[in-house]
């Protein structure tokens, strides 16, 4: 069984605990990056895979790979050949960029990719493949020039990952949700939705604003797509949230 | 969801004998665990009379989700089997943790939803008892691979060291590498776990309100 009594364990649970506190996004994002830096691992990218209705520009979570090697890696569409990233239907369990190419004889395009990689000081990296209950597939995929990829190493780098990977998640959801902007509604619309808010009917609500029952109907339709709510009690609840109408 | 303590195995005959069948139709025949059985059932030394079992039984009258608690001071598989999985120096056993094993999901309805439904349940549930026993944790080892499902129900989960390998490591069949982890016992982790399962409720309607339920452990 492998020595416990180095640095990897203690250091891994600590910056887990660390990690648990933060709500914010870049300071989440610089405690990960100097986390990574201590296995000389100066680049990071999590990202969800594309999937069904999930286009592939969307699933950053986290990047710190310089942005011209982003643009060139997106331009020549290098995600669907990409030899370490298509291993990922193979394998669900942490690997390195080394134990690909050890595994096979790479074709010409791949080990291209693994040459541009060279260019930018990505020697070798790690990834560790994340499956999520709901069948969404994610990857926490850090890189460096020379990193320590030790059997311990790779151990401690999957708890950062999954770890990282679900608190980054949450403050981007948290952040967005948060951020949520609407359009603003109108005097009428407002006045509408108010009359709504204590349960009036769209023919009550006409009678007491001196229009007919399906002019007040269009209004309430209009909030709806501007709060983007399905229902009108949900309406209801986000022109609330937004301080749009008051109870 | 029923919750019955070992020393009730007797009341509950058929249902303990369809949890040892399925147990080792799980964990011997399928995950291919060297664990000790005897005509086709699973039993080992921590299902004792201190033992507290959480189960869902479907409508159909069989087990779609089960989990054993186990008080950590005298039965626990981390300290008597895997205590190098503790990395940061506690001690394995405490009066206020009990550790829970043999975890099984298997709802009638195959799907991932229904998955996320059952475990988030028997979890709640599991949590919720262990609120009203006012216990501090509930530890457990886990597959490596299942850390990421269990970070994802609560980020709060709180590892206790890395993954090391069992029964041979990842290459082997049967083997794999394993990890302990712990949950606090408080109510913004209950509520987590409910979220991720869709479940607005307890999963024991009326349950821990009243002073029989405490009799149990």
């Amino acid at each position: 069984m492998s020595s416990t009594d180095d640095i990897y364990g203690q250091r891994t649970l600590d910056f887990v605990e660390r990690l648990q506190r933060l709500t914010e996004y870049t300071e989440i994002c610089r405690v990960i990056s100097a986390e990574l830096e201590w296995y000389g691992l100066n680049c990071v990218t999590v990202m969800s895979l594309p999937g069904p209705g999930r286009p592939d520009d969307d699933g950053f979570l986290m990047n710190t790979r310089p942005m011209d090697y982003i643009a060139n890696y997106k331009e020549k569409h290098h995600l669907a050949i990409d030899p370490v990233v298509t291993e990922l239907k193979r394998t669900a369990v942490p690997y390195s960029w080394q134990d690909v190419r050890e595994k096979r004889p790479l074709n010409r395009p791949e080990k291209r990719i693994i040459d541009e990689g060279r260019d930018f000081g990505m020697r070798d990296g790690l990834i560790v493949p994340i499956v999520s209950l709901t069948g969404e597939q994610a990857v926490f995929s850090p890189c460096g020039e020379n990193p320590d990829l030790s059997q311990r190493a790779r151990s401690a780098l999957e708890l950062v990952g999954i770890y990282s990977h679900q608190v980054l998640k949450r403050a981007l959801l948290k952040e967005r949700r948060d951020q949520a902007v609407h359009t603003p509604l109108t005097a009428r619309e407002r006045e509408v939705l108010q009359w709504v808010a204590i349960g009036k009917s769209d023919d009550e609500i006409g009678d007491l604003l001196n229009i007919s029952a399906l002019t007040v109907k269009s209004h309430v339709e209009a909030s709806k797509r501007k709060l983007d709510a399905f229902r009108r009690t949900y309406a209801v609840v986000q022109a609330i949230r937004f301080g749009e109408i008051s109870l | 969801m029923i919750i019955v303590n070992g020393s009730q195995r007797r009341q509950h005959a058929a249902l303990f004998e369809q949890l040892y069948r399925l147990r080792h139709d799980v964990f011997i025949k399928g995950r291919g665990w060297s664990l000790p059985s005897s005509g086709g059932k699973e039993i080992d030394q921590y299902d004792t009379d201190e033992a507290i079992y959480f189960i869902d039984v479907g409508d159909n009258g069989l087990i779609e989700a089960s989990v054993r608690a186990t008080p950590s001071a005298t039965a626990s598989l981390l300290a008597d089997y895997f205590p190098h999985l503790i990395e940061n120096g506690e001690p394995a056993r405490s009066p206020t943790i009990y550790e829970c094993t043999r975890y099984i999901v298997r709802p009638a309805v195959k799907s991932r939803n229904a998955n996320r439904e059952a475990k988030a349940k028997l979890l709640a549930g599991m949590l919720e008892w262990a609120l009203s026993q006012r216990l501090s944790f509930i530890q457990t080892v886990i597959d490596a691979a299942t850390l990421s499902s269990f970070v994802e129900m609560t980020p709060k989960t709180i590892p206790l060291g890395l993954a090391h390998p069992y029964g041979g490591g990842r290459k082997v069949p049967g083997g794999g590498e394993c990890l302990a982890i712990r949950w606090p016992v408080r109510p913004d982790v209950i509520a987590d776990i409910r979220e991720y399962g869709g479940w607005q409720q307890s999963s024991f309607p009326q349950a821990f309100s009243s002073s029989e339920h405490r009799a149990i452990a």
